[in-house]
């Protein structure tokens, strides 16, 4: 029985191979959609989960309300480590990553270097923290003892070969001798690891062991003992407060305590969270490593299941529609004798077939569309075809899928009466017209949401990119390590200001670009030791080109110049900071601020300009205050570039640099560049929204188009009878279209609340928005009707131009 | 003249050949007539009916309507043509499933875009002359088989047409129902329509002035 099934199955597939088709065609891209998206989930759940005792591993944070400033942080002070160790019986390990972003690297007696992006001091219990083994080396001894470091295989093999590594000699910066101690094997991508290349010992590093509880630029992880509970440690480490920040800085400002700090509505909360949190769950200053929101993971779960669902309700439409052909068969075997249930069984397999064919095709979709995806969501996943619960899964989810949606049609078939149906009773009585209906209002509701979600990402983008920064980011470059020039960086910006093609340069470490910050806290002269006057403010060094190059506007006082001699002691700062200080920018001008207020001899600067505000941080985060001081230390020069031909002045500036610093590499980028860096999760998003949206409305097309040649087929005798009468091919086409598009009108009312909602939602993050504008659902709306008319009326003028004597003929 | 198609011929092709559905045809019909084609199945009086109704094309030959010569026709003159002057009825009458009896018949007008008040006195007119007023807002699966033809009948006549195109009218009706369609016409060609009808009883034959004879597309009387 189950053979004759399955045989009389495959002709029926066979004899409407249009209705197979865009059944098979339609589940496919629902599935691949959700394959796709759920081995991204997969991959972004799997995050740092590799280290052994994962699970046991925390990372402490700092939340802190001070200054003016309400900030979290990702790092702790630098005495925390070893506090935690030695106060809490819970923590069996605790290390610390101070990181030191690009480093030049060269082998002793070479000339040229090498860069790598990333690199950090780490502790010599890093190893035992997250369970890692030397590829080369001696783990015992490897990061003990001061200037020496360990590299990852890739860096490694830069400069030699894995087995000689250990033991020679790598120059930093062209300055600092290492010796290295060990290799060990490059991070999975997964890892908060994956772009750190170099670990230096901290041992080396002065600032580690000084107990200095006011700055905060380790990041601390602690390893609890199996039995120990996170919670049980959560209120001492709020104790730390009282226990030893205060303490440390009454050191130096001896009226300072809890009670005043806390009266003035600052705050300070160390609190920890797992390491395998902090990928989806953690955006604080100073991260690590780039994380991923947990609400994008939420945003493209629910894609995925729309895209499933809508795939399922696109076959259940067409398998119903198709099915009232199908009446006369399924009278003709009841009479015959079949029953109900063996009936269900035969559609059942007939759905079986279609999804697991739809599966193949789904998966053959996903191995060509994965290089793209990977493209689009900037990760390297690949398919698990060795892992059985991978094929388990998708064979599962396939006879899921079939059951799903071939159930209901299944269902509804076998429902027919025999004497109904062979009477030939139109098939408008049979019903299942009203779940159609349904089923088609659903999935433009879910079209029309992800065209409103689409338009407002993009427009929000839109709006950063074009926002009044405050500064100009266009054609400004930026050569790196310029430090490496030592003494002749200034001869390298003064060479670079004669190309005809420069407009100016400055040098500065630190520019309106997200990575750059300087966290200090300032004191005024008056009332120098009142905390109620702390001013937590970003420390830029810059030199007498920079407000000019960058574009500011000065808005009360004035800009440094080279003919003032003391403008060393003097400061720029922005609005922000003078409206936390209270005053207006004319007042603020002449106003003394130290950031040194715990020594002896405070070094006092005075303000003598104001900048209107610039973004320097995310449209998420509102601008922090600021202060431009000068400084000879810079690791970059900005270029500021006429418009025109940018090749011709990357390589005449490089030729400047090669003549200046043979063998140093080049290394530069646009500002610009680097600020669309910045919005790439919205951007990514943006690209995501738009390529789903647009499958979820294929998908939802060739349901509506099927269903409108299903229409038409049924109402032939019914337009056929019209004609005669003397209607036109226009009429004809317009009466049929309006059926569809009056229920499009009705998924259109469901979507726009629904859309506007959810949006507003997603916009809340931004401190600087956009306003969703009515226009946005009209342009929905209009697109879904447009789409949705273009499908319909090639089925609906296919079917009014048909000959009524060939619709009328009496058999 | 209302109708006058000379050396009409139609043919389809088929795997290089033409197979004839007619075969140079002559036919006139004055206004006022009442003809009955007849022959056997197959014999082409359908394709006929259908090309003087201007449903259907033919290949070669001239038909003139009302003096305007319909082969150099365009379709919209065409098209208003015939829904100015012809009306159709048919062997299984053809009403819309969805629509009242009313609303069947007021199909035709509104593709004439006659306004309502007209259209509603209209309606309400033929109604009362066919006698079925009480079915007026029945369903056509609520009638009889004649009674459908009723319907089919009125609706053919609603627009007051010159010429009333009949194709096997009373194919699937009893005798008694029947006679009562073939007295209608009988009526209506006294009052001065013209009508052609396809038929294969002798009987319903008589009814009409004269009778054509086709046999494999050609006319043989
Ligand atoms: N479009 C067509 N293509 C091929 N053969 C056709 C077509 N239309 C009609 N025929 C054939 O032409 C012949 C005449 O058909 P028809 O006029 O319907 O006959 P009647 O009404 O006299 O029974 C039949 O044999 C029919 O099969
Ligand atoms: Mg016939």
């Amino acid at each position: 029985m189950f053979k004759n099934h399955l045989k009389i199955a495959w002709r029926s597939l066979k004899k409407q191979p249009f209705f197979t088709f865009l059944n098979t065609f339609g589940l496919a891209i629902g599935i691949a959609g959700g394959l796709l998206i759920s081995l991204y989930i997969y991959d972004e759940l799997s995050y740092d989960r590799m280290f052994a005792d994962a699970d046991r591993i925390h990372r402490i944070h700092a939340d802190i309300k001070f200054g003016g400033e309400d900030r979290k942080f990702a790092v702790t002070p630098a005495p925390m480590a070893e506090v935690a160790q030695n106060d809490f019986s819970e923590v069996e390990l605790a290390m610390r990553f101070r990181t030191q972003g690009s480093l030049l690297l060269r082998k002793a007696d070479t000339e040229a270097n090498i860069k790598e992006l990333q690199t950090t001091f780490v502790d010599s219990t890093f190893f035992k923290m997250f369970g890692l083994d030397l590829l080369a080396g001696d783990i015992k001894t490897a990061l003990k003892s001061p200037n020496t470091l360990i590299l990852t295989k890739s860096a490694a093999e830069k400069h030699f070969s894995i087995n000689d590594a250990v033991g020679q000699t790598l120059i930093l910066d062209n300055d600092d001798s290492y010796s290295v101690t060990g290799v060990i094997d490059d991070f999975p991508q997964n890892s908060f690891l994956r772009d750190h290349t170099v670990f230096m010992a901290m041992s080396g590093y002065e600032d580690s062991r000084i107990v200095n509880w006011g700055s905060n630029n380790y990041q601390t992880y602690i390893k609890l003992i199996p039995s120990a509970n996170v919670e049980d440690i959560q209120e001492p480490l709020r104790d730390f407060l009282g226990r030893y920040v205060i303490p440390g800085v009454q050191q130096f400002m001896p009226g300072f305590t809890e009670e005043q700090f806390k009266a003035a509505g600052n705050h300070l909360i160390y609190s920890t969270m797992p390491l395998t949190d902090i990928h989806l769950r953690s955006d604080r200053v100073a991260e690590i490593s780039r994380n991923n929101k947990l609400q994008s993971i939420y945003i493209l779960s629910f894609i995925a299941i729309f895209l499933l669902v809508l795939a399922c309700v696109n076959f259940m439409n067409l398998s119903t529609a198709h099915s009232l052909k199908r009446a006369k068969e399924v009278g003709i075997r009841k009479t015959l004798g079949s029953n109900r249930g063996e009936l269900i069984r035969q559609f059942l397999i007939e759905s079986g077939l279609v999804s697991m064919a739809s599966l193949v095709l789904a998966v053959i979709l996903a191995v060509i569309l994965l290089p793209m995806f990977n493209d689009l969501a900037d990760k390297n996943i690949s398919m698990p075809y060795t892992n059985p619960f991978f094929w388990l899964i998708l064979l599962a989810s396939g006879v899921v899928l079939g059951l799903f949606s071939g159930g209901y049609p299944a269902f509804f078939m076998s429902k027919f009466i025999p004497v109904k149906v062979l009477k030939g009773t139109s098939s408008n009585s049979l019903g299942g017209g009203k779940v159609r209906n349904a089923l088609v209002i659903f999935q433009f509701a879910i079209s029309v949401f992800l065209i409103i979600g689409t338009l407002v990402v993009y427009q929000q983008l839109d709006y950063i990119q074009n926002k009044d920064l405050g500064f100009s980011k266009d054609q400004v470059l930026i050569v790196n390590d310029a430090f490496s020039l030592d003494n002749n960086a200034n001869s390298f910006k003064e060479e670079v200001k004669k190309l005809s093609y420069v407009k100016n340069a400055t040098l500065s470490s630190f520019f309106p670009t997200p990575s750059s910050r300087s966290d200090s806290t300032f004191a005024p002269e008056e009332g120098l030791t009142d905390q109620e006057n702390a001013l937590s403010m970003q420390r830029w060094g810059v030199d007498f080109d920079y407000v000019s190059t960058m574009d500011f506007e000065i808005i009360a006082g004035r800009d440094f110049n080279r003919d003032f001699k003391n403008d060393s002691t003097n400061i720029i700062v922005n609005e922000s900071a003078v409206s936390v200080i209270g005053v207006s920018p004319e007042e603020a001008i002449g106003m003394r601020y130290t950031p040194d207020f715990g020594e002896d001899n405070p070094e006092f600067f005075t303000i003598i300009g104001v900048v209107k505000d610039f973004h320097f941080s995310p449209f998420r985060a509102e601008i922090e205050s600021l202060s431009l001081h000068l400084s000879d230390r810079a690791y970059a020069l900005a270029i500021k570039l006429e418009s025109g031909n940018f090749s011709n002045a990357i390589a005449g500036i490089e030729g400047i640099w090669n003549q200046i610093a043979p063998g140093q590499p080049f290394d530069y980028y646009f500002m610009e560049d680097r600020f669309n860096d910045t919005y790439q999760s919205e951007q990514r998003l943006g690209r995501i929204f738009f390529i789903f949206t647009a499958l979820s409305i294929l998908i939802a097309c060739l349901g509506l188009f099927g269903l409108a040649a299903f229409n038409a087929e049924k109402r032939t005798k019914e337009i056929g009878i019209r004609k005669v009468l003397g209607a036109s091919v226009s009429q004809i086409s317009y009466r049929l279209s309006m059926d569809f598009l009056k229920l499009v009108g009705v998924a259109i009312l469901i979507s726009l609340p629904l859309g506007w909602f959810a949006m507003n939602k997603w916009l809340e993050d931004f401190s600087y928005r956009i306003e969703i504008g009515v226009w946005v659902f009209a342009v929905a709306a209009l697109l879904a009707i447009a789409i949705s008319i273009i499908t319909v009326s090639y089925q609906s003028i296919k079917a009014a131009i048909v000959n009524p004597i060939k619709s009328l003929r009496t058999e | 003249m209302l109708v006058q198609l000379n050396n009409i011929f139609k043919w389809v092709q088929s795997g290089g050949q033409r197979i004839f559905l007619l075969k140079d045809i002559n036919l006139e019909v004055e206004e006022g007539e009442f003809i009955s084609i007849m022959g056997p199945s197959g014999s082409g009086k359908s394709t006929l009916l259908n090309v003087i109704g201007m449903l259907d094309a033919f290949d070669e030959g001239e038909y003139n309507f009302l003096d305007e010569s319909v082969h150099s026709l365009k379709e919209k003159d065409r098209s208003r043509l015939y829904k100015q002057y012809i009306g159709f009825v048919f062997q299984s009458y053809h009403l819309l499933d969805d629509l009242t009896v009313q609303e069947n018949l007021e199909m035709p007008l509104l593709y004439k875009k006659m306004k309502s008040p007209e259209r509603k006195a209209k309606v309400a007119d033929i109604l009362d002359r066919f006698n079925i007023v009480a079915k007026k807002d029945l369903f056509p699966a609520q009638l009889s088989g004649g009674q459908q033809q009723l319907v089919g009948v009125a609706r053919a006549l609603i627009a007051n047409p010159k010429l009333i195109l009949a194709d096997e009218p009373t194919g699937n009706l009893n005798s008694t129902q029947s006679k009562e369609i073939m007295e209608l016409f009988k009526q209506l060609n006294q009052e001065g329509v013209t009508i052609v009808q396809v038929t294969h009883s002798e009987t319903n034959a008589a009814y009409g002035s004269r009778t054509i004879n086709l046999l494999d597309g050609r006319r043989i009387i």
